[in-house]
């Protein structure tokens, strides 16, 4: 215990000033959560940040020298994990939990006339220690009776949870450590590799000599590998997935805290949290997530005189929202405030000479616009945004993801940023094009179409190369401008691209179909090229870029050279 | 060992008084220290001081945490040479690995003695002074 000869014997007052506060929250929190559970709601916005609090409160006491404390605290962690994986333990659990937030707070309370006397939490941990260990048995009990037969059977070919045992007694789950998944990937993706160079001599063997009977064999033999390769890489990406919960539930105390200090009234709410997402996505989704919701409050969100004012009510709203649609995850991010101002953004745009070419641009050109580098309309430095990290950072942290955000607004009624997610970041549904003799790969989700290009399809105006398609005039890039890899020459196909604004075209000399890549990431020693987000190695041993789609569409305005005919 | 730069990353304020208490009572008394309340923060002073002795960054924390820190820092090649300590409560094997591998140069677990801080401190800068000895 902190003695006056303990190190930080003079920190004490600031111990408590620091913890107090932290400790009333998860009592006031945990009271509310009992509340909540009891009518039969889920109330995870309460439950998910008492973990990383009491996380505070212990490790600020640990260093202290207050091991009741810690101890205190670390017994609390203990039972939250249990709260968090065994609901039905949530009753008794609860209350127990409820007790020990109030003994927490009572001793770093009367910390500030000394170190609480030893023994102050005994009784308690005595009764946390008995319930851990007999709920473990009960809730073993509990769960083989709600089991039915075939839900077992179902258990044992789809194991989920971790550390679990079976109706037989044999271990149905394991815990894997996670660079374990990550080498079996990249395994997988050498095996990937070697299959497609597999591929390629066999074509280029059937190609010159006549059909033979072990041909037809050796081809039969490599569609079952095909085949066993696909479900091989379901069932190993399907490991890696995880809950976008786990990165969710840091945000509702950022909202609070965000709010608190602008003075505004703010709820997060949250839907979707069950949606996957492969680890290493969501492992980088904190920081643009961060900026965002946190522009939401600073930037999106009036005062609640101003709301009530135009007739909304004073606490505002952020819905945070996930959905899976095919091989991509939707994430978005609502707000009801103020919205975008759509001539802000253009003056400001014009004022780093960025404006769009066209003369009357749409809203959605507009706004797209906002992830541009130096462009903030916010007028004012807040401690927490607004410091020159701007959209466009969000912007880039996602397209490194192979992904894609754009932003929509209504003035006065809110703005919805959309952030569009591979499922996964280790293999990419592609599109393989040349240009020049080089290969590239495109992200097939962003690819809208492909065309043939027609001389009377394809004008010039004003340096920029234009296409009519479907009706609609897009800009087109030479392939080999646009990557810089060479001077434009007539070509034959054109890749239409989506992108946040409007369809682009890219102009290739040939389409060499769709392939599952492997992305290789580049190393960020060696620098690279603004539009190459990735490598890959292709069947034959090439290695090609895979093209980051987004920043092929920031610099747009080259000219073109007639097209072929 | 002489007095540095440092620079403390902590969301907790009474972590920061900690660090200028550890380092009023030793050899190091009269170095200048930084103090950032986030990740972001952190990293914005970071950015501008190449001249730091000794990066602390705590794991947790909102708005970037450590290890987000530590792979910004990576993919960005921010100052290579400033060895960057991480500071957390009870790491796992796992945890450790993972920062070293983010390019952490090194591990401090919570609740550490003075000493220990004063060691790394020791360590990181003979490394330095080594190294600019022999270019």
């Amino acid at each position: 215990m902190t003695g006056p000869d303990h190190p930080f014997a003079a920190l004490l007052a600031e111990y408590v000033a620091e913890c107090l506060p932290l400790a009333e929250e998860v009592v006031e929190q945990s009271l509310a959560l009992e509340r909540a559970w009891r009518d039969g709601h889920q109330a995870d916005e309460l439950f998910r940040p008492l973990k990383g609090t009491l996380h505070t409160i212990k490790g600020n006491s640990a260093m202290m020298g207050l091991t009741g404390l810690q101890t205190l605290a670390h017994r609390l962690e203990d039972l939250w994990g249990v709260l968090a994986h065994e609901p039905a333990s949530r009753g008794a659990g609860a209350a127990l939990f409820v007790r020990g937030t109030g003994l927490l707070a009572d001793l770093v309370r009367a910390t500030a006339s000394g170190p609480p006397p030893e023994g102050a939490t005994t009784d308690y941990l005595e009764e946390v220690g008995a319930f851990l260990a007999s709920d473990r048995g009960a809730r073993e009990a509990a769960r083989e009776e709600r089991r039915s037969p075939d839900r077992r059977a179902a258990d044992r070919r789809s194991p989920k949870a971790s550390g679990e045992i079976g109706a037989d007694g044999a271990v149905t789950t394991i815990r894997v450590d996670s660079r374990r998944l990550d080498a079996l990937l990249e395994s997988f993706g050498e095996a990937m590799i070697a299959h497609a160079g597999l591929g390629e001599a066999m074509r280029q063997i059937s190609a010159r000599r006549r059909p033979t009977a072990e041909m037809a064999q050796l081809e039969r033999a490599m569609l079952g590998l095909d085949r066993t390769l696909k479900r091989l890489e379901g069932a190993l990406l399907e490991t890696r997935l995880l809950p976008i919960a786990t990165v969710f539930s840091r945000f509702t105390r950022l909202v609070r805290d965000v709010a608190h200090d602008e003075g505004k009234r703010v709820r997060l709410e949250v839907a979707g949290g069950e949606t996957r997402l492969d680890k290493t996505v969501i492992d980088r989704l904190g920081e643009p997530l961060v900026h965002l919701i946190t522009n939401a409050v600073i930037h999106g969100i009036e005062r609640p005189d101003e709301r009530l004012a135009g007739g909304k009510p004073a606490e505002a709203v952020i819905t945070l929202r996930a959905v899976q649609r095919s091989d991509r995850v939707i994430l978005t991010v609502t707000d009801d405030g103020r919205g975008l101002d759509p001539e802000g953004i253009l003056r400001k745009a014009r004022a780093i000479g960025q404006a769009p070419a066209v003369e009357t641009p749409s809203l959605a050109e507009i706004y797209a616009l906002a992830f541009l580098p130096g462009l903030s309309t916010a007028d004012r430095v807040s401690h927490l945004s607004g410091r020159g990290v701007g959209l466009d950072v969000v912007a880039n942290s996602i397209r490194a993801l192979s992904g894609n955000v754009s932003v929509g607004s209504e003035p006065g009624r809110g703005t919805t940023f959309s952030l569009r997610l591979p499922l996964t970041v280790a293999v990419l549904r592609s599109l393989l094009v040349e240009v020049s003799r080089e290969r590239y790969a495109l992200p097939l989700a962003d690819v809208a179409e492909t065309v043939r290009v027609r001389p009377d399809t394809l004008h010039q105006v004003a340096r920029q190369g234009m296409m009519t398609w479907r009706g609609e005039v897009i800009p087109v890039m030479d392939g080999a401008l646009a990557l810089g890899g060479g001077a434009a020459e007539s070509r034959r196909y054109c890749v239409v691209l989506r992108s946040a604004a409007r369809h682009r075209g890219l102009l290739v000399d040939s389409l060499l179909g769709h392939h599952d890549v492997v992305v290789k990431a580049l190393d960020p020693s060696l620098g690279r090229p603004p539009a190459v987000a990735a490598a890959t190695i292709l069947g034959d041993g090439r290695v090609a870029c895979i093209l980051d789609t987004g920043r092929l569409a920031d610099g747009w305005i080259e000219p073109v050279a007639a097209a072929a005919s | 060992m002489n007095p540095g730069t440092f620079l403390v990353v902590d969301d907790s304020k009474l972590h920061h008084q900690m660090y200028q208490l550890i380092f009023s009572r030793s050899e190091l008394a009269g170095s200048t220290v930084f103090h950032a309340y986030d990740g972001r923060e952190g990293y914005e002073m970071f950015m501008a001081h190449p001249e730091l002795t000794v990066v602390f960054l705590d794991l947790n924390m909102p708005v970037m945490n450590g290890l987000e820190f530590l792979h910004r820092r990576q993919a960005e090649h921010l100052h290579p040479q400033v060895p960057v300590v991480l500071v957390t409560t009870e790491s796992t094997a796992e945890d450790e690995a993972r920062g070293l591998e983010a390019g952490a140069w090194g591990y401090l677990c919570k609740p550490f003695a003075p000493e220990q801080l004063l060691a790394l401190v020791g360590r990181a800068s003979s490394r330095l002074s080594q190294r600019i000895a022999r270019p």
